[in-house]
């Protein structure tokens, strides 16, 4: 080894003694620094990789109809978990995938190959795809012309097969289960092959999963008192506007009203949203604003103030507009269709207009307006779950944006006759969706199906409407939900229009129906 | 003209002069790295006798190898170098012109140490380094300091043989004799230190050495900082004040010494002394030469290269700065000294305009100046000023390039524009001293040995 040269001068000495004297604090300093740089070399990557957001664009508004996002991800799960969720909970999925609860999937997606269902958009959030729902999930639907035909996903119609109630209550329910735990869902992603590096497996273990579990419980919290007292909502049915009093405005159960804590209706059909312009919107007609209702809804998808993507709503608002509804497959008889169009003319028309051939007709002289619920009788509980109260609330959203201030809410006092454009795929029929059928709406309340089955997607071209065979309520199925429609807010009450006529009127005005 | 103030001879107790200018201490680089003196050194003051001055205040002369400022500076801690003085002293007298020997020790204010120094820590009242550059040092231990109160003694009795003229013991501006008397450099805690008394120890010891030495019947005089102003950095503390000197210089009128020299500062250089410009292209220039020489260096070095750091030196340098004249920059000092002893008392500080000096002859400020810079620019001044001029015809402009380019070039003008920006010509006068024709001896040739 080269012995050091001795030092030449004084300085060179003092130089080195003080290196040897610093030694220790040059050490120190030396692991801070290298520490610094180490944490700017993994920080400022990390820092990067976890900070702001990107979100994918669809060139095909369809596609961006079932897949884009609205910026509802504030309020989602990460895409990650989303995959992994069934392996972790083959119970409550029954072994399959989130078709176990009436999500559907696109054509050529495979949820085994990590594809989402229908309905959610995606999102990259400081660095992690999180996905939540969007409008298509609420608005696609499937029919089947026979039991052994291939479901037909139409976009647009209501989502007849999706159980919101049961998958919102199964997260909440799975929001303390140990399986969610980083360790077991860390796991599940390895054994489906998700690969994670170094770093971003220790985000996920202290930041991500925590926060979802976080936020999972403060949801329980938040919405199970509700769930609670509400009976099951069945597939294709949600309760719009007592969630988002709880979620956006922070109210509590305890503030509801008792008659306004069931608003469970059904999820309406979307078609043609450009004539609908003006018209009450809504079951209840409470908003005459297209793009009030639209941002309202998105809202109840879990969109916030904060986290809105108005680029994304109205992207899919504008492809709505003129979104036709397939033609109906019925082929009822022509002449008794020619016998019943002028009683349809007579007794319907003017509150929903009509179908002429294969265009519908927006025409009518009280279409698109709120029929007072004194007249139609039909249950109240939807028309209570809207109040004052919550209108007050929503008046003050978007207050700092004027382009997007809600301004048009209103309390009605009923609910808005809607144009019947779609009518063979809005089955059940009534706001609640009460009546499996067309035949079974003319039939006075008291002779229409007490307990039925829903979910089924199989058309009745007898009746108009989708199979729905009687039950009995508490009995298991081999299928379908049992709706009972003596539950509160299931009543199949009022709109009696048309039961007063002949068996063969009745008939001929259905065969003119089934040409909606 | 012979009624001129400047002009009227002086005659101290034991010195007379011709006239009331003296060639203030600087020194050049033009002497042999064992301390013994050149021809050149020779011809450099003789073209100030040759100009005129009075007497002559020798380079700063180390009284030991350990005490110099810079290697290349004569010294007179030998005694074989007596005859070398001496001859200095002959070529000086044939002008009328006096020659007196500063006996000094550079302290821990060593610029460049050499091959005698570089390799230890240069002896000083404190262990703590030179603020400024970074310096290095040790406090001395009496042992020390009696041998060097021995080695003025002995320069002192050199000088005399030599048959110069007097000694001046470099008491200011940052060398040894400062960093005792200084309150805000000597933390000794012995009879060295504290006190004013014992910080004046040292020096009041070395005259009565000197005077022992060489009877009483010597010219001595003592060049003290009337002020320290120590705090160029702002850090550091201010040092003695203007009372604390006047007491020191009593005390060293007491111990036996004939006149006094006042500057001012206490460390070398400093904003007031040398007053003036600070030439920062020149300092970046030959302040690596220093690199070296203290722990500070590098990054004064910084602050000199790069004009984006210049503002921090500048603005160190120049708030001492305010409010002083640059000519006479310490004449109240020596007027408030002058009224303090009973010795004469010599003025220094860029002396130029002839009607300053009068004003403060007859002023009773002082009763002689000291200059260097200015005779630097302009050996002959005396003649000029005895010709009826006020100033010279190209005076100096105090640019401080002659001192600052001493580490590392020769000593000498190098303002430019003095020389009508012909630089040859600024060489050739730099050259002048150089131009010897000593009488070159071979060196002896050994006898052959047999084998």
């Amino acid at each position: 080894m080269r012995s050091q040269e001795p030092p030449v001068t004084a300085v060179q000495q003092e130089a080195r003694r003080r290196c040897w004297r610093r030694l220790p604090l040059s050490l120190l300093a030396l692991a801070v620094v290298l520490a610094g740089l180490l944490a700017l070399a993994i920080g400022v990557p990390t820092l990067w990789r976890y900070s702001g957001e990107s979100v994918r664009h669809y060139a095909d508004p369809e596609t961006h109809f079932m897949h884009g996002s609205i910026g509802s991800e504030v309020s989602g799960l990460p895409v990650r978990l989303w995959r992994v969720l069934p392996d972790l909970f083959p119970d409550a999925f029954d072994d399959q995938h989130y078709e176990a609860f009436g999500f559907l999937y696109a054509p050529g997606d495979e949820a085994r190959r990590g594809d989402l269902p229908i309905g959610l958009g995606t999102r990259e959030v400081r660095g992690v795809d999180v996905a939540w729902f969007n409008c298509a999930l609420c608005h696609v639907g499937t029919v089947r012309e026979s039991s052994d035909a291939a479901p037909r996903q139409i976009a647009g119609m209501p989502s007849n097969n999706l159980d919101l109630y049961g998958f919102i209550g199964f997260l909440l329910e799975i929001a303390d289960d140990p399986r969610l735990a980083p360790d077991s869902v860390l796991a599940a992603m390895d054994d489906q092959g998700q690969r994670l590096g170094m770093i971003e497996r220790q985000v996920w273990r202290y930041a991500v999963l925590p926060r979802v579990r976080e936020g999972l419980l403060e949801n329980r919290a938040t919405l199970a008192p509700l769930l609670a007292e509400q009976p099951p909502w069945g597939p294709g049915r949600v309760d719009t506007f007592n969630p988002y009093k709880l979620l956006q405005f922070g109210m509590d159960v305890a503030e509801l009203d008792a008659s306004e804590r069931i608003g469970t209706s059904d999820f309406p059909a979307i078609f043609h949203q450009r004539p609908r312009q003006g018209m009450d919107l809504h079951w209840d007609g409470n908003n005459a604003s297209l793009q009030e209702r639209n941002l309202s809804a998105a809202i109840g998808a879990g969109v916030t103030e904060e986290s809105v993507d108005h680029a994304g709503i109205e992207r899919v608002a504008d492809w709505l507009l003129d979104l036709e509804p397939p033609p109906s497959p019925y082929r009822p008889d022509p002449d008794a269709v020619a016998a019943g169009k002028p009683l349809y003319m007579r007794h319907c028309a003017d509150c929903h207009g009509y179908q002429q051939g294969e265009r519908y007709v927006f025409e009518g002289e009280r279409l698109g307006q709120v029929l007072p619920n004194d007249l139609l009788g039909v249950d109240p509980a939807r028309l209570d779950s809207y109040t004052e109260t919550l209108q007050r609330y929503q008046l003050t959203l978007f207050e700092d944006d004027e382009r997007y201030r809600f301004r048009h809410f209103r309390k009605t006092d009923g609910y808005a006759n809607l144009p019947l454009d779609g009518l063979w795929l809005r089955a059940p029929y009534l706001h609640n969706g009460a009546v499996p059928t067309l035949h079974d709406l003319l039939l006075p309340p008291a002779e229409r199906p007490q307990a039925f089955v829903r979910g089924l997607d199989m058309l009745d071209e007898e009746k108009g409407g989708f199979v729905a065979p009687d039950c009995t309520p508490g009995e298991p199925l081999p299928e379908g939900f049992c709706f009972d429609t003596s539950q509160p807010g299931n009543g199949r009450q009022g709109h009696a229009y048309g039961t007063e006529l002949t068996a063969q009127e009745r008939s001929d005005l259905l065969d003119y129906l089934l040409t909606f | 003209m012979s009624e001129d103030v400047i002009f009227s001879p002086l005659a101290w107790r034991n010195l007379q002069v011709k006239n009331r200018l003296f060639r203030s201490n600087i020194s050049g680089r033009f002497d042999n790295e064992d301390g013994s003196l050149t021809q050149t050194r020779i011809n450099w003051e003789c073209q100030f006798a040759r100009g005129g001055v009075g007497a002559i205040i020798s380079s700063f002369v180390p009284v030991q190898m350990e005490g110099r400022i810079i290697a290349g500076y004569a010294t007179i801690h030998r005694d074989d170098f007596i005859p070398l003085w001496q001859r200095l002293g002959e070529a000086v007298h044939r002008f009328d012109c006096k020659y007196i020997l500063q006996l000094s020790h550079s302290g821990r204010q060593m610029d460049l140490p050499g091959v005698h120094n570089q390799h230890r820590r240069s002896l000083s009242s404190t262990d703590h380094q030179e603020p400024l550059h970074g310096f290095l040092c040790r406090a001395m231990s009496e042992h020390e300091i009696e041998r060097t109160v021995q080695a003025f003694a002995d320069g002192a009795w050199r000088a005399r043989e030599a048959g110069l003229d007097g000694v001046e013991l470099h008491a200011a501006n940052g060398y040894l004799f400062t960093q005792f008397l200084s309150s805000a450099i000597n933390d000794r805690r012995d009879r060295y230190g504290g006190s004013l008394a014992n910080r004046a120890r040292f020096l009041l010891e070395v005259i009565r050495a000197i005077r022992q030495r060489v009877g009483p019947d010597f010219h001595l005089q003592v060049k003290i900082s009337a002020v320290d102003h120590n705090d160029i950095l702002p850090w550091e503390r201010k040092g003695n004040t203007l009372a604390e000197s006047l007491q020191v210089c009593r005390w060293v009128e007491t111990a036996g010494a004939d006149a006094l020299h006042v500057s001012v500062g206490s460390l070398f250089p400093h904003p007031l002394n040398p007053p003036g410009d600070f030439a920062f292209d020149t300092i970046a220039s030959t302040y690596d030469a220093m690199l070296s020489a203290g722990t500070n260096t590098f990054r004064n070095y910084l602050l000199f290269r790069y004009s984006s750091l210049r503002w921090i030196f500048r603005w160190l340098w120049s708030r001492h700065q305010r409010g002083h004249a640059v000519e006479g920059v310490s004449l109240d000092e020596a007027r408030a000294v002058r009224q303090a002893v009973g010795v004469p008392v010599i003025s220094t500080g860029g002396y130029q305009r002839a009607s300053l000096v009068r004003e403060a002859i007859a002023s009773g400020a002082c009763d002689a100046v000291s200059s260097a810079r200015a005779l630097i620019a302009n050996p002959d001044l005396p003649k000029q000023w005895q010709a009826g001029q006020d100033a010279p015809t190209r005076p100096c402009t105090f640019c401080n390039k002659c001192l600052l380019n001493a580490p590392k070039n020769p000593l000498g003008c190098y303002e430019l524009s003095r020389f009508d920006g012909d630089h040859e010509r600024m060489i050739a006068t730099l050259m002048s001293i150089y131009d010897t024709r000593p009488e070159l001896r071979l060196p002896p040739v050994p006898p052959a040995q047999n084998p």
